[in-house]
């Protein structure tokens, strides 16, 4: 039962009042107090990365000889690396990296799944057929394999890494989006649609599209976390970002060398994936709830 | 079921030729001459028209496919342009140790995932349910590498309890060799552990809200005997295909692994095969890993129609 149509029938108590989509999100964000932590992290992480020039005063390209393997200070509370560059910086800047790296990757995935998996699911045939038998084939790659692949293919660069990224993270988009749009367009509305006139590209993009909106927010909620440790993981093999750029990946690459005169060089670049992977991870868990039109 | 078998090995062929021919078509989509490129930069005009010859880099494109592939399916993948040694076997020397690795990462997985996940399932909603919840967050998000170094970073330089890095064979040394797999297993098995505990609560919760286990607990039955006799055994049934879809998790975990703690495994290979542009290696390489990560997911699929016997028999009916 719906709280208005509750509204109706039980009459006018606190809890039964019909209640704003803004207001129904804000109680079930209080019923989630993880969840939400996850997203002001996640947000302030993107606030991070979006200001890294007014946050990180000091260059993080810039090495300085006298400060070479210092452990954390005050001047540099995260310490400074084997070229005398203030890690603090660089764990700033290499979030704009990471958000690049992981946000663009999912963003290129959707735009080429979404549109292959709408056409596979509408039409079917023969046409679906090849479409699956191409993403079966894609997805018997392993992420990684096929990244090192591509990267292989095109040199090693952030770009080239978002991109091997984003088209490894394809055919689960295909795949979510076909399978949303078979059962959609069975839907009596979408046939309600048709005979009303309707053509395939209208029904396709005002019917069926606004209805998986939702289940591809969640999913990339899922697959962000995934991109980012991806990106972390093709400059650590040093397949990503090339050096001086910082990137998380990198840093930690160069830190395994000192583990025994600099730890603190390890601790900051992997704890700040860490804790951004984990926020997006809370944060997805409660989008999933928040989108879930069941749960009422 | 025959039915059904005859069915899943003929998309899987249809796979694996796909496969072939992305991987043939990525290879040939290296700038350069492709008989410079499966040569290398340091051969001679002889070793060229060799590699031209071989592969019969005159004929129409779809013709060289077919010689490809032929040389491909007997087993011959070319040599490595550093080692001048064929291709297949370089794999084949390098990969038990990967498999050594997997298995005993395989092992660590299982044994903390399935154990902990059945018991969040039967207390669900207690303490122990929302300390594994959080434990199997913390595993997804955590990225292993870093968790290698940590690990390196705790138990070789502060303790000095493990050697940080090396490979013992085996046969040389099964106490050497353990005891420098283990961190690299843990490190592995931690994510392939966070999935599986997820998997394992979720499928038991649902077996254990079933009418024949609530029938057996009125028959009496002790809730030990109903968990481990009754519920267990359709519980961990999806489990087993979510161990199938980890493959590839698990093979690109093992790349970053290896890295790490230096095993000269499988996953190094590839990484080494990269930076030294050697392409014959990479291709090799990046065919026989999507094969496998193919054919192990018949495998899964083929024990799981015999653990749940519905699945045959609604292919046989002619609907699946």
């Amino acid at each position: 039962m719906t709280p208005s149509a509750a509204a109706t029938t039980a009459g006018p108590t606190p809890t039964d009042r019909p209640v704003g989509p803004w207001l129904r999100a804000w109680r079930r964000t209080r019923r989630r107090p993880a969840s939400a932590a996850g997203a002001v992290i996640v947000l302030l992480f993107i606030a991070t990365a979006l200001c890294a020039p007014w946050i990180a005063t000091v260059d993080p390209i810039q090495g300085d000889w006298k400060q070479i393997r210092k452990a954390p200070t005050w001047a540099h509370p995260f310490g400074t690396d084997d070229l005398g560059r203030d890690n603090f910086s660089r764990v700033v800047w290499g979030a704009r990296i990471s958000m690049q790296a992981g946000v663009f990757s999912i963003l290129l995935a959707i735009a080429v799944g979404v549109p292959i998996g709408l056409v596979a699911g509408f039409y079917r045939g023969a046409l679906d057929q090849v479409i699956m038998r191409l993403t079966d084939a894609w997805l018997a790659f392993p992420f990684l394999i096929l990244a090192i692949g591509l990267v292989t293919i095109m040199g090693p660069s952030l770009t080239n890494a978002t991109v091997a990224i984003g088209l490894g993270a394809t055919p689960t988009y295909i795949r979510l989006t076909r399978g949303l749009v078979l059962a959609i367009a069975a839907e009596d509305y979408v046939h309600g649609a048709r005979a009303l006139g309707a053509g395939d590209v209208r029904l396709m993009t005002r019917h069926v599209l606004p209805n998986i909106v939702s289940s591809l927010l969640v999913q990339a909620t899922i697959s962000i976390p995934i991109a980012i440790i991806a990106e972390a993981i093709l400059s650590f093999l040093g397949l990503g970002v090339q050096p001086p750029t910082p990137s998380w990946g990198t840093m930690l690459n160069t830190a395994q060398q000192f583990l025994e005169t600099a730890p603190w060089m390890a601790w900051w670049p992997g704890l700040a994936i860490f804790s951004l992977t984990l926020s997006f991870n809370l944060a997805g868990d409660g989008l999933r709830d928040l989108l879930d039109p069941r749960d009422y | 079921m025959f039915e059904f078998l005859v069915q899943r090995a003929a998309i899987s062929v249809v796979t694996l030729f796909v496969i072939s021919m992305i991987v043939f078509t990525g290879v040939r989509m290296i700038p350069g001459d492709p008989a410079r490129v499966m040569a290398g930069t340091d051969a001679d005009a002889a070793g060229l028209e060799a590699v031209r010859e071989k592969y019969g880099l005159k004929d129409p494109i779809a013709l060289q496919y077919l010689r490809w592939a032929a040389l491909a399916l007997r087993g011959d993948l070319g040599e490595s342009i550093r080692t001048r040694e064929a291709v297949v076997h370089t794999v084949a020397t390098k990969l038990p140790i990967t498999i050594e690795l997997a298995f005993l990462s395989l092992l660590v997985a299982v044994s903390i995932a399935i154990p902990a996940g059945v018991l969040a399932a039967v207390r669900r909603n207690t303490l122990w349910d929302v300390l594994t919840s959080g434990a199997s967050l913390c595993g997804v998000s955590i990225p292993n590498f870093w968790l290698g170094i940590m690990l390196i970073l705790f138990f070789s330089v502060r303790l000095g309890w493990l050697p940080a890095s090396g490979f013992v064979s085996i046969w040389e040394s099964p106490l050497a060799n353990l005891q420098r797999m283990l961190m690299p297993a843990f490190v592995l098995g931690t994510a392939l552990a966070a999935v599986l505990m997820r998997q394992t609560r979720n499928s038991m919760i649902e077996v254990m809200s079933a009418d024949y286990i609530r029938t057996a607990y009125s028959k009496g039955l002790a809730g030990r005997v109903v968990v481990f006799r009754h519920a267990i055994r359709n519980g961990l049934i999806p489990v087993v295909t979510i161990l199938g879809l980890q493959m590839g998790a698990l093979i690109s975990g093992a790349v970053v692994t290896e890295q790490i703690f230096v095993v000269p495994g499988f996953g190094r290979l590839i990484v080494e095969a990269v930076f030294t542009r050697d392409y014959p290696l990479v291709q090799g390489v990046v065919l026989i890993t999507a094969s496998s990560y193919v054919l192990i997911n018949l495998l899964v699929d083929v024990s799981y129609s015999l653990l749940n016997p519905r699945i045959r028999i609604r292919s046989s009916a002619g609907d699946a």
